[in-house]
Protein backbone atom coordinates (compact mmCIF):
# COMPACT_ATOMS: atom_id res chain seq x y z
CA UNK A 1 0.00 0.00 0.00
CA UNK A 2 2.00 3.05 -1.20
CA UNK A 3 -0.49 4.85 -1.72
CA UNK A 4 0.22 8.62 -2.48
CA UNK A 5 -2.35 9.52 -0.21
CA UNK A 6 -0.37 8.83 2.60
CA UNK A 7 1.66 11.44 4.03
CA UNK A 8 5.99 11.54 3.53
CA UNK A 9 7.68 12.45 6.49
CA UNK A 10 8.40 15.54 4.93
CA UNK A 11 4.53 16.34 4.79
CA UNK A 12 4.54 15.72 8.86
CA UNK A 13 6.94 18.34 9.41
CA UNK A 14 4.95 20.62 7.08
CA UNK A 15 2.04 19.83 9.39
CA UNK A 16 3.95 20.86 12.38
CA UNK A 17 3.63 24.58 10.88
CA UNK A 18 -0.45 24.43 11.38
CA UNK A 19 0.67 24.15 15.15
CA UNK A 20 2.99 27.22 14.95
CA UNK A 21 -0.13 28.93 13.33
CA UNK A 22 -2.30 27.83 16.02
CA UNK A 23 0.43 29.03 18.93
CA UNK A 24 1.07 32.45 16.52
CA UNK A 25 -3.00 32.86 16.69
CA UNK A 26 -3.42 32.42 20.90
CA UNK A 27 0.31 34.59 21.39
CA UNK A 28 -1.59 37.52 19.21
CA UNK A 29 -4.63 37.13 20.93
CA UNK A 30 -3.18 36.57 24.23
CA UNK A 31 -5.77 33.23 25.30
CA UNK A 32 -2.90 32.32 27.49
CA UNK A 33 -2.83 29.26 25.66
CA UNK A 34 -0.08 29.19 23.58
CA UNK A 35 2.08 27.45 25.76
CA UNK A 36 -0.47 24.50 26.59
CA UNK A 37 -1.08 23.79 22.50
CA UNK A 38 3.05 23.83 22.23
CA UNK A 39 3.13 20.97 25.04
CA UNK A 40 0.36 19.29 23.86
CA UNK A 41 1.59 19.07 20.24
CA UNK A 42 4.55 18.20 21.43
CA UNK A 43 3.29 15.48 24.17
CA UNK A 44 0.90 13.56 21.19
CA UNK A 45 3.66 13.65 18.56
CA UNK A 46 6.03 11.98 21.07
CA UNK A 47 2.99 9.55 22.28
CA UNK A 48 2.72 8.81 18.94
CA UNK A 49 6.17 8.48 18.08
CA UNK A 50 6.55 5.90 20.67
CA UNK A 51 3.66 4.23 19.76
CA UNK A 52 4.02 3.48 15.83
CA UNK A 53 8.13 2.38 17.52
CA UNK A 54 6.54 -0.42 19.80
CA UNK A 55 4.03 -1.15 16.98
CA UNK A 56 6.58 -1.07 15.00
CA UNK A 57 8.83 -3.92 16.91
CA UNK A 58 5.95 -6.33 17.80
CA UNK A 59 4.98 -6.33 14.69
CA UNK A 60 8.24 -7.27 13.06
CA UNK A 61 10.06 -9.24 16.23
CA UNK A 62 6.84 -10.37 18.81
CA UNK A 63 4.66 -11.94 17.28
CA UNK A 64 1.03 -12.98 18.60
CA UNK A 65 2.31 -13.10 22.26
CA UNK A 66 3.48 -9.49 22.05
CA UNK A 67 0.39 -8.14 20.36
CA UNK A 68 -1.56 -9.94 23.36
CA UNK A 69 0.40 -8.76 25.87
CA UNK A 70 0.48 -5.38 24.45
CA UNK A 71 -3.41 -5.78 24.81
CA UNK A 72 -3.70 -6.64 28.28
CA UNK A 73 -1.15 -3.38 29.08
CA UNK A 74 -4.19 -1.55 27.43
CA UNK A 75 -6.78 -3.33 29.32
CA UNK A 76 -4.80 -2.63 32.86
CA UNK A 77 -4.36 1.31 31.89
CA UNK A 78 -7.94 1.62 30.94
CA UNK A 79 -8.82 -0.43 33.55
CA UNK A 80 -7.32 2.44 35.89
CA UNK A 81 -8.47 5.47 33.82
CA UNK A 82 -12.04 4.02 34.44
CA UNK A 83 -11.86 3.13 37.77
CA UNK A 84 -11.39 6.40 38.96
CA UNK A 85 -14.58 7.05 37.90
CA UNK A 86 -16.17 4.80 40.24
CA UNK A 87 -14.64 6.87 43.66
CA UNK A 88 -16.04 6.05 46.63
CA UNK A 89 -16.23 1.83 45.03
CA UNK A 90 -14.16 -0.76 46.79
CA UNK A 91 -11.59 -1.81 44.11
CA UNK A 92 -13.36 0.51 42.12
CA UNK A 93 -10.22 -0.20 39.80
CA UNK A 94 -10.06 -3.83 39.83
CA UNK A 95 -13.76 -3.60 39.35
CA UNK A 96 -13.01 -1.79 35.86
CA UNK A 97 -10.43 -3.06 34.73
CA UNK A 98 -12.36 -7.00 35.06
CA UNK A 99 -15.41 -5.58 33.08
CA UNK A 100 -12.96 -3.75 30.35
CA UNK A 101 -10.90 -7.70 30.34
CA UNK A 102 -14.39 -9.14 30.12
CA UNK A 103 -16.11 -7.22 27.26
CA UNK A 104 -12.78 -7.18 25.30
CA UNK A 105 -11.66 -11.09 25.68
CA UNK A 106 -15.73 -11.54 24.34
CA UNK A 107 -15.51 -9.35 21.82
CA UNK A 108 -12.17 -10.08 20.26
CA UNK A 109 -12.49 -13.91 20.77
CA UNK A 110 -15.75 -14.10 18.65
CA UNK A 111 -14.12 -12.04 15.91
CA UNK A 112 -11.14 -13.95 15.74
CA UNK A 113 -12.97 -17.28 16.32
CA UNK A 114 -15.30 -16.98 13.45
CA UNK A 115 -12.59 -15.51 11.18
CA UNK A 116 -13.77 -12.28 11.11
CA UNK A 117 -10.35 -10.55 11.68
CA UNK A 118 -7.29 -11.91 11.28
CA UNK A 119 -5.18 -13.39 14.57
CA UNK A 120 -2.08 -11.59 13.61
CA UNK A 121 -0.42 -8.54 15.83
CA UNK A 122 -0.86 -5.95 13.08
CA UNK A 123 -4.78 -6.34 13.42
CA UNK A 124 -5.63 -7.99 16.89
CA UNK A 125 -3.71 -4.39 18.61
CA UNK A 126 -5.56 -1.88 16.68
CA UNK A 127 -9.07 -3.72 16.81
CA UNK A 128 -8.35 -4.66 20.22
CA UNK A 129 -7.30 -0.76 21.31
CA UNK A 130 -10.36 0.42 19.75
CA UNK A 131 -12.47 -2.17 21.53
CA UNK A 132 -10.48 -1.79 24.76
CA UNK A 133 -11.68 2.33 24.19
CA UNK A 134 -14.94 1.52 24.01
CA UNK A 135 -14.97 -0.89 27.22
CA UNK A 136 -13.68 2.29 29.34
CA UNK A 137 -15.92 4.76 28.24
CA UNK A 138 -18.73 2.51 28.99
CA UNK A 139 -17.27 1.47 32.37
CA UNK A 140 -16.22 4.82 33.30
CA UNK A 141 -19.71 5.76 33.17
CA UNK A 142 -21.02 2.89 34.51
CA UNK A 143 -19.28 3.69 37.75
CA UNK A 144 -19.99 6.85 38.40
CA UNK A 145 -24.01 6.93 37.28
CA UNK A 146 -23.37 4.13 39.83
CA UNK A 147 -21.86 5.95 42.74
CA UNK A 148 -24.30 9.11 42.05
CA UNK A 149 -27.13 6.49 42.16
CA UNK A 150 -26.05 4.64 45.70
CA UNK A 151 -25.33 8.25 46.74
CA UNK A 152 -28.45 9.90 46.08
CA UNK A 153 -30.81 7.20 46.42
CA UNK A 154 -29.66 5.68 49.78
CA UNK A 155 -32.90 6.50 51.18
CA UNK A 156 -35.00 4.46 48.74
CA UNK A 157 -32.42 1.56 48.44
CA UNK A 158 -32.19 1.33 52.36
CA UNK A 159 -36.29 1.04 52.14
CA UNK A 160 -36.29 -1.92 50.31
CA UNK A 161 -33.91 -3.30 51.76
CA UNK A 162 -36.11 -2.93 55.25
CA UNK A 163 -38.79 -4.74 53.19
CA UNK A 164 -36.86 -7.31 52.99
CA UNK A 165 -35.35 -7.23 49.67
CA UNK A 166 -32.05 -8.61 48.70
CA UNK A 167 -29.30 -6.45 47.57
CA UNK A 168 -29.82 -7.63 43.89
CA UNK A 169 -33.52 -6.58 44.31
CA UNK A 170 -33.44 -3.42 46.03
CA UNK A 171 -31.09 -1.93 43.63
CA UNK A 172 -32.44 -3.31 40.38
CA UNK A 173 -34.46 -0.06 39.44
CA UNK A 174 -31.54 1.54 39.83
CA UNK A 175 -29.22 -0.61 37.82
CA UNK A 176 -31.71 -0.29 34.89
CA UNK A 177 -31.51 3.32 35.30
CA UNK A 178 -27.85 4.06 35.10
CA UNK A 179 -26.91 1.20 32.32
CA UNK A 180 -29.55 3.47 30.27
CA UNK A 181 -26.97 6.48 31.09
CA UNK A 182 -24.42 4.40 30.58
CA UNK A 183 -25.46 3.05 27.30
CA UNK A 184 -26.92 6.23 25.49
CA UNK A 185 -24.17 8.10 24.23
CA UNK A 186 -22.80 4.97 22.68
CA UNK A 187 -26.55 3.94 20.91
CA UNK A 188 -26.82 7.33 19.71
CA UNK A 189 -23.47 7.90 17.95
CA UNK A 190 -24.51 4.09 16.53
CA UNK A 191 -27.88 5.75 15.12
CA UNK A 192 -26.11 8.06 13.36
CA UNK A 193 -22.97 6.44 12.28
CA UNK A 194 -21.99 7.58 8.97
CA UNK A 195 -24.61 10.43 9.03
CA UNK A 196 -22.69 13.03 11.04
CA UNK A 197 -19.47 11.40 11.80
CA UNK A 198 -17.33 9.34 9.46
CA UNK A 199 -15.88 7.08 12.29
CA UNK A 200 -11.91 6.83 12.65
CA UNK A 201 -11.69 3.62 11.21
CA UNK A 202 -13.63 4.44 8.12
CA UNK A 203 -11.85 7.39 7.79
CA UNK A 204 -8.02 6.25 8.31
CA UNK A 205 -8.80 3.50 5.49
CA UNK A 206 -10.53 5.58 3.12
CA UNK A 207 -7.27 8.33 3.82
CA UNK A 208 -5.26 5.58 3.06
CA UNK A 209 -6.64 4.72 -0.28
CA UNK A 210 -9.11 1.59 0.63
CA UNK A 211 -12.44 1.82 -1.65
CA UNK A 212 -15.28 3.06 0.48
CA UNK A 213 -16.62 -0.32 -0.32
CA UNK A 214 -14.22 -2.05 1.77
CA UNK A 215 -13.87 0.54 4.20
CA UNK A 216 -17.92 0.27 5.20
CA UNK A 217 -17.34 -3.13 5.72
CA UNK A 218 -14.72 -2.78 8.05
CA UNK A 219 -16.98 -0.26 9.81
CA UNK A 220 -19.68 -2.27 10.40
CA UNK A 221 -17.60 -4.82 12.02
CA UNK A 222 -16.08 -2.13 14.22
CA UNK A 223 -19.44 -0.60 14.67
CA UNK A 224 -20.95 -4.13 15.81
CA UNK A 225 -18.24 -4.87 18.27
CA UNK A 226 -17.99 -1.44 19.71
CA UNK A 227 -21.64 -1.78 20.48
CA UNK A 228 -21.30 -5.32 21.92
CA UNK A 229 -18.37 -4.38 23.76
CA UNK A 230 -20.19 -1.01 25.21
CA UNK A 231 -23.08 -3.60 26.46
CA UNK A 232 -21.08 -6.26 27.96
CA UNK A 233 -18.24 -3.58 29.52
CA UNK A 234 -21.35 -1.63 31.21
CA UNK A 235 -22.92 -4.69 32.59
CA UNK A 236 -19.89 -6.28 33.70
CA UNK A 237 -19.31 -2.81 35.78
CA UNK A 238 -22.40 -2.76 36.87
CA UNK A 239 -22.93 -6.65 38.17
CA UNK A 240 -19.46 -6.77 39.82
CA UNK A 241 -19.71 -2.88 41.06
CA UNK A 242 -23.06 -3.93 42.98
CA UNK A 243 -21.17 -6.64 44.63
CA UNK A 244 -19.22 -4.01 45.92
CA UNK A 245 -21.91 -1.50 46.90
CA UNK A 246 -23.40 -3.79 49.00
CA UNK A 247 -22.12 -6.24 52.09
CA UNK A 248 -21.96 -9.57 52.43
CA UNK A 249 -25.44 -8.90 54.70
CA UNK A 250 -26.75 -6.99 51.99
CA UNK A 251 -26.03 -3.89 53.89
CA UNK A 252 -25.30 -0.59 51.17
CA UNK A 253 -21.92 0.58 52.38
CA UNK B 1 -41.16 -13.43 71.12
CA UNK B 2 -39.16 -10.59 70.05
CA UNK B 3 -37.40 -9.92 72.98
CA UNK B 4 -33.60 -8.13 71.78
CA UNK B 5 -30.53 -7.63 73.92
CA UNK B 6 -27.84 -5.33 73.26
CA UNK B 7 -24.75 -6.55 74.96
CA UNK B 8 -21.59 -4.50 75.11
CA UNK B 9 -22.69 -2.65 72.05
CA UNK B 10 -20.03 -0.16 70.20
CA UNK B 11 -20.94 1.53 66.82
CA UNK B 12 -17.38 3.68 65.92
CA UNK B 13 -17.37 5.75 62.50
CA UNK B 14 -14.46 7.22 61.35
CA UNK B 15 -12.36 6.93 64.67
CA UNK B 16 -15.40 8.41 67.04
CA UNK B 17 -17.42 6.76 69.34
CA UNK B 18 -20.89 7.36 68.03
CA UNK B 19 -22.35 4.21 70.64
CA UNK B 20 -20.37 3.56 73.77
CA UNK B 21 -21.03 -0.10 75.17
CA UNK B 22 -24.64 -0.07 75.08
CA UNK B 23 -26.23 -2.73 77.01
CA UNK B 24 -29.83 -3.41 77.53
CA UNK B 25 -32.90 -5.54 77.17
CA UNK B 26 -36.01 -4.59 74.63
CA UNK B 27 -39.04 -6.30 76.42
CA UNK B 28 -41.25 -8.23 73.89
CA UNK B 29 -45.07 -6.79 72.88
CA UNK B 30 -44.09 -3.19 74.82
CA UNK B 31 -43.07 -0.13 73.04
CA UNK B 32 -39.55 1.04 74.25
CA UNK B 33 -38.62 5.20 73.59
CA UNK B 34 -35.28 5.75 72.28
CA UNK B 35 -34.75 9.17 73.12
CA UNK B 36 -31.67 11.61 73.88
CA UNK B 37 -30.24 14.69 72.76
CA UNK B 38 -29.62 15.55 69.01
CA UNK B 39 -26.89 13.47 67.97
CA UNK B 40 -26.83 10.97 70.66
CA UNK B 41 -27.01 8.08 68.49
CA UNK B 42 -30.65 7.43 68.22
CA UNK B 43 -30.83 6.17 64.42
CA UNK B 44 -27.03 4.64 64.81
CA UNK B 45 -28.60 2.19 67.13
CA UNK B 46 -31.94 1.73 65.63
CA UNK B 47 -30.55 0.53 62.37
CA UNK B 48 -28.55 -2.14 64.29
CA UNK B 49 -31.76 -4.26 64.88
CA UNK B 50 -32.59 -5.01 61.78
CA UNK B 51 -29.03 -4.81 60.35
CA UNK B 52 -29.13 -2.05 58.13
CA UNK B 53 -25.98 -1.40 60.15
CA UNK B 54 -23.35 -4.10 62.59
CA UNK B 55 -22.10 -2.68 65.59
CA UNK B 56 -18.23 -2.47 65.30
CA UNK B 57 -17.89 -4.64 68.27
CA UNK B 58 -20.61 -6.09 70.96
CA UNK B 59 -23.45 -8.41 69.92
CA UNK B 60 -27.33 -7.68 69.43
CA UNK B 61 -29.65 -10.73 70.23
CA UNK B 62 -33.15 -11.41 69.02
CA UNK B 63 -34.77 -13.92 71.31
CA UNK B 64 -31.33 -14.85 72.90
CA UNK B 65 -29.14 -15.49 68.83
CA UNK B 66 -27.13 -12.91 67.23
CA UNK B 67 -28.39 -11.30 64.49
CA UNK B 68 -25.45 -12.26 62.50
CA UNK B 69 -26.48 -15.83 63.00
CA UNK B 70 -29.99 -15.25 61.46
CA UNK B 71 -30.64 -15.06 57.79
CA UNK B 72 -30.97 -11.10 57.38
CA UNK B 73 -33.61 -11.34 54.73
CA UNK B 74 -35.88 -13.04 56.61
CA UNK B 75 -34.64 -10.87 59.81
CA UNK B 76 -35.53 -7.58 58.10
CA UNK B 77 -39.08 -9.06 57.07
CA UNK B 78 -39.70 -9.84 60.71
CA UNK B 79 -38.67 -6.54 61.97
CA UNK B 80 -39.55 -3.61 60.38
CA UNK B 81 -38.56 -0.44 59.81
CA UNK B 82 -40.66 3.33 58.99
CA UNK B 83 -37.94 5.96 58.85
CA UNK B 84 -38.29 10.14 59.48
CA UNK B 85 -39.71 11.07 56.19
CA UNK B 86 -41.63 9.14 54.29
CA UNK B 87 -39.55 7.62 51.42
CA UNK B 88 -41.74 6.33 48.48
CA UNK B 89 -40.09 3.93 45.84
CA UNK B 90 -42.66 3.72 43.12
CA UNK B 91 -45.29 4.92 41.29
CA UNK B 92 -48.93 4.03 42.81
CA UNK B 93 -50.25 2.93 46.30
CA UNK B 94 -50.94 -0.31 44.84
CA UNK B 95 -47.79 -0.77 43.93
CA UNK B 96 -46.09 0.68 47.12
CA UNK B 97 -47.39 -1.77 49.27
CA UNK B 98 -46.26 -4.24 47.20
CA UNK B 99 -42.88 -3.72 47.12
CA UNK B 100 -42.22 -6.38 49.66
CA UNK B 101 -44.87 -8.23 49.56
CA UNK B 102 -45.87 -9.22 45.67
CA UNK B 103 -48.32 -11.71 46.53
CA UNK B 104 -50.91 -9.11 48.42
CA UNK B 105 -54.01 -9.81 47.56
CA UNK B 106 -56.47 -6.29 46.87
CA UNK B 107 -58.95 -7.34 50.14
CA UNK B 108 -55.42 -7.68 52.15
CA UNK B 109 -54.22 -4.09 50.57
CA UNK B 110 -57.42 -2.49 51.49
CA UNK B 111 -57.15 -3.84 55.02
CA UNK B 112 -54.13 -2.69 55.42
CA UNK B 113 -55.09 1.07 54.26
CA UNK B 114 -57.83 1.19 56.64
CA UNK B 115 -55.71 -0.57 59.44
CA UNK B 116 -53.56 3.18 59.08
CA UNK B 117 -56.23 4.98 58.88
CA UNK B 118 -56.92 6.03 54.91
CA UNK B 119 -59.57 5.88 52.78
CA UNK B 120 -60.12 2.82 50.42
CA UNK B 121 -59.37 4.72 47.39
CA UNK B 122 -55.84 5.55 48.13
CA UNK B 123 -55.19 2.38 47.08
CA UNK B 124 -55.11 3.49 43.35
CA UNK B 125 -53.23 7.14 43.77
CA UNK B 126 -50.63 7.59 42.26
CA UNK B 127 -47.69 8.11 45.23
CA UNK B 128 -46.96 11.57 43.66
CA UNK B 129 -49.09 14.24 45.36
CA UNK B 130 -49.57 12.36 48.48
CA UNK B 131 -49.35 14.50 51.67
CA UNK B 132 -46.94 13.62 54.00
CA UNK B 133 -49.02 12.11 56.73
CA UNK B 134 -50.56 10.28 54.11
CA UNK B 135 -47.67 9.28 52.28
CA UNK B 136 -46.06 8.28 56.02
CA UNK B 137 -48.94 5.82 56.22
CA UNK B 138 -48.33 4.53 53.27
CA UNK B 139 -45.43 3.36 54.17
CA UNK B 140 -46.25 1.87 57.28
CA UNK B 141 -48.81 0.24 55.24
CA UNK B 142 -46.32 -1.44 53.64
CA UNK B 143 -44.42 -2.18 56.14
CA UNK B 144 -47.06 -3.74 57.85
CA UNK B 145 -47.81 -5.75 54.39
CA UNK B 146 -44.85 -8.29 55.17
CA UNK B 147 -46.41 -9.16 58.56
CA UNK B 148 -43.58 -8.30 60.96
CA UNK B 149 -43.60 -8.63 64.44
CA UNK B 150 -41.12 -5.74 65.29
CA UNK B 151 -41.72 -1.96 64.20
CA UNK B 152 -38.72 0.56 64.80
CA UNK B 153 -39.81 3.82 64.35
CA UNK B 154 -37.47 6.66 63.60
CA UNK B 155 -39.45 10.05 64.55
CA UNK B 156 -42.13 8.68 62.16
CA UNK B 157 -43.98 11.79 63.29
CA UNK B 158 -41.30 14.63 63.17
CA UNK B 159 -41.71 15.78 59.56
CA UNK B 160 -45.21 15.89 59.68
CA UNK B 161 -47.76 18.79 60.54
CA UNK B 162 -49.27 18.76 64.04
CA UNK B 163 -52.60 17.26 62.44
CA UNK B 164 -50.90 14.74 60.26
CA UNK B 165 -48.81 13.90 62.93
CA UNK B 166 -51.18 12.94 64.96
CA UNK B 167 -52.99 10.83 62.71
CA UNK B 168 -49.84 8.89 62.48
CA UNK B 169 -49.69 8.52 65.94
CA UNK B 170 -53.27 7.50 66.86
CA UNK B 171 -52.47 4.71 63.82
CA UNK B 172 -49.83 3.46 65.71
CA UNK B 173 -51.43 3.47 68.91
CA UNK B 174 -53.86 1.20 67.76
CA UNK B 175 -50.95 -1.03 66.55
CA UNK B 176 -49.20 -0.94 69.71
CA UNK B 177 -51.93 -2.85 71.57
CA UNK B 178 -52.43 -5.57 68.55
CA UNK B 179 -49.31 -7.02 70.65
CA UNK B 180 -46.89 -5.35 68.37
CA UNK B 181 -42.93 -5.03 69.15
CA UNK B 182 -42.04 -1.38 69.27
CA UNK B 183 -38.91 0.75 69.61
CA UNK B 184 -39.76 4.00 69.11
CA UNK B 185 -37.51 7.00 68.92
CA UNK B 186 -38.96 10.36 69.18
CA UNK B 187 -38.08 13.75 70.43
CA UNK B 188 -41.12 14.77 71.90
CA UNK B 189 -41.50 13.65 75.73
CA UNK B 190 -45.35 14.26 75.14
CA UNK B 191 -45.03 11.57 72.53
CA UNK B 192 -43.19 8.85 74.76
CA UNK B 193 -45.69 9.05 77.36
CA UNK B 194 -48.65 8.67 75.36
CA UNK B 195 -46.56 5.65 73.62
CA UNK B 196 -44.00 4.11 75.13
CA UNK B 197 -43.92 1.79 77.85
CA UNK B 198 -40.14 1.93 78.47
CA UNK B 199 -37.57 4.36 78.06
CA UNK B 200 -33.87 4.28 77.12
CA UNK B 201 -32.03 7.27 77.36
CA UNK B 202 -29.22 7.92 75.56
CA UNK B 203 -26.34 10.93 75.62
CA UNK B 204 -23.08 10.69 73.59
CA UNK B 205 -24.22 7.31 72.37
CA UNK B 206 -23.77 5.93 76.04
CA UNK B 207 -26.92 4.76 77.61
CA UNK B 208 -27.60 7.12 80.42
CA UNK B 209 -31.15 5.56 81.48
CA UNK B 210 -33.01 3.12 81.65
CA UNK B 211 -36.60 2.08 82.62
CA UNK B 212 -40.34 2.54 82.76
CA UNK B 213 -41.36 5.95 80.94
CA UNK B 214 -42.92 6.87 84.60
CA UNK B 215 -39.59 6.38 86.16
CA UNK B 216 -37.45 8.03 83.08
CA UNK B 217 -36.43 11.11 84.69
CA UNK B 218 -35.19 12.90 81.16
CA UNK B 219 -38.80 12.14 79.70
CA UNK B 220 -40.58 13.62 82.77
CA UNK B 221 -38.96 16.76 82.37
CA UNK B 222 -35.55 15.93 84.92
CA UNK B 223 -33.36 16.54 81.38
N1 LIG C 1 -20.52 8.09 59.00
C1 LIG C 1 -20.36 8.86 60.07
N2 LIG C 1 -19.15 9.39 60.32
C2 LIG C 1 -18.94 10.17 61.40
N3 LIG C 1 -19.89 10.50 62.26
C3 LIG C 1 -21.12 10.01 62.08
C4 LIG C 1 -21.42 9.17 60.97
N4 LIG C 1 -22.73 8.85 61.05
C5 LIG C 1 -23.21 9.45 62.14
N5 LIG C 1 -22.27 10.17 62.76
C6 LIG C 1 -22.39 10.95 63.99
O1 LIG C 1 -22.90 10.11 65.00
C7 LIG C 1 -23.69 10.82 65.90
C8 LIG C 1 -24.99 10.10 66.11
O2 LIG C 1 -25.77 10.18 64.95
P1 LIG C 1 -27.30 9.74 64.95
O3 LIG C 1 -27.84 10.03 63.60
O4 LIG C 1 -27.41 8.34 65.42
O5 LIG C 1 -27.93 10.71 66.02
P2 LIG C 1 -29.44 10.86 66.48
O6 LIG C 1 -29.45 10.62 67.94
O7 LIG C 1 -30.32 10.03 65.63
O8 LIG C 1 -29.67 12.40 66.21
P3 LIG C 1 -31.00 13.14 65.73
O9 LIG C 1 -31.86 13.23 66.93
O10 LIG C 1 -30.52 14.49 65.32
O11 LIG C 1 -31.61 12.35 64.62
C9 LIG C 1 -23.85 12.22 65.30
O12 LIG C 1 -22.99 13.07 66.00
C10 LIG C 1 -23.40 12.05 63.87
O13 LIG C 1 -22.81 13.23 63.40
MG1 LIG D 1 -31.82 10.46 64.14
Amino acid sequence: MSSPAVPEWTGVALSVSLVGLAVLIAWRQRLGLAREIVIAGVRAGIQLFLVGAVLLFLFKHAGLPGGFAWLAVMVVIAGQVAGRRGKGLRHSRYVATAAVAIAAAVTMGVLMAFGVIQTTPRVVVPVGGMVVSGSMAATGVTLSRMMAEARGQRAAIEARLSLGLSAAAAFAPHRRELLRTALIPTLDSTKVVGLISLPGAMTGLILAGVSPEVAIRYQIVVMYMLLAAAVMAALAAAELGQRMLFTPAQQLR
Amino acid sequence: MSRFDLREVCVRRDGHLIIDRVTATIAPGRCTALVGPSGAGKTTLLRLFNRLDDPSTGTVLLDGAPLETLDVLALRRRVGLVGQRPVLVTASVREELRVGAPQLTDGEALGLLKRVGLPEEFHERPTEGLSGGEGQRVCLARTLAVGPEVLLLDEPTSALDPEAAAAVEDTLCGLMGGGLTAILVSHSAAQVQRMADDALVLRKGQLVENGPVAEVRYVNGGG
